[in-house]
């Protein structure tokens, strides 16, 4: 998946621990580590908008693009 | 009038549930255990019959077919009955790998979560299987009636009607659970 949620960076610089953030935010870390490492396939607006207001940041701040291979089939179906 | 949720919310039927003791997926489970073990049973006695066919002499073997006209009696060769009980064996021991499969789907339903990707599998092979012993079962129509010709008329290709019609409504339904197991991973990777 292209997008990143750059979740290490901005904990990194609020000095606060995923399981803080799990708290604040009324999602599990289990969760909340699928949305660092990359592996969600979506987030609500709902999520988005209680990490933004916990984090102090914009959607623009969490959320990054790096350009990579067009995700396709991924499904393992035809 | 805007409709609320609750406006479209179906109300439940009285005296049946959904799961549970005395619920409807309770009494259909009755019924493909009880079906599944008549099959087995079934399966089981044909192959003892082919057995007792293939290895005891029978010398005056016929088979006794009436119609309204009267009757005849036309001779069954050892061959021929070896291939008529295998076919049986064929045909029980085909529905009952279907409700092999069919106890399967029903039990990942009971457990709460029927749209998974082995359900697709187990909805193909159930299409697969359907349409072998239909289309077995024609054949062998064809079959009986050429050797006992005059006396049986061969099959219809109108027989074929209908369970090519259940074959295809047991692929769509595949494709159906593939599209439902398909946006449960989506869900479940939705944060």
């Amino acid at each position: 998946m292209a997008i990143r949620v750059q979740l290490d960076k901005l904990l990194a610089e609020r000095r606060m621990s995923l399981t803080e953030l799990s708290d604040r935010v009324g999602v599990t870390v289990a969760n909340l580590s699928i949305l660092k490492t990359g592996k969600a396939r979506a987030m609500r607006f709902s999520t988005l908008d209680a990490l933004c207001r916990e984090l102090n940041c914009t959607p623009g701040d969490l959320l990054g693009h790096e350009p990579g291979p067009q995700p396709g089939g991924d499904d393992g179906e035809a | 009038m805007p409709l609320s949720p609750r406006r479209l919310a179906m109300p439940p039927i009285k005296g049946l549930r959904a799961l549970g003791p005395g619920s409807v997926s309770s009494l259909l489970k009755t019924a493909l255990d009880v079906a599944y073990a008549v099959l087995i049973l079934l399966t089981a006695l044909g192959a003892l019959l082919f057995v007792t066919v293939a290895f005891i002499p029978m010398d005056q073997l016929a088979l006794n077919v009436t119609d309204d006209a009267g009757g005849a009696q036309i001779p069954l060769p050892r061959p021929h009955a070896l291939f008529g009980v295998g076919a049986f064996i064929g045909y029980f021991a085909g529905f009952a790998l279907i409700l092999r499969n069919l106890r399967r789907v029903f039990r990942t339903l009971t457990l709460g979560d029927p749209f998974q990707p082995e359900n697709v599998s187990r909805l193909r092979q159930i299409g697969w299987i359907l349409a072998t012993v239909t289309g077995g079962v024609w054949v062998g129509q064809m079959l009986v009636s050429r050797l006992a010709r005059g006396i049986m008329d061969p099959p219809s290709l109108f027989n074929l009607v209908t369970p090519a019609f259940s074959v295809l409504v047991v692929f769509v339904l595949a494709e159906v659970f593939r599209e439902g197991a398909r946006l449960r991973r989506e869900s479940e990777l939705t944060i």
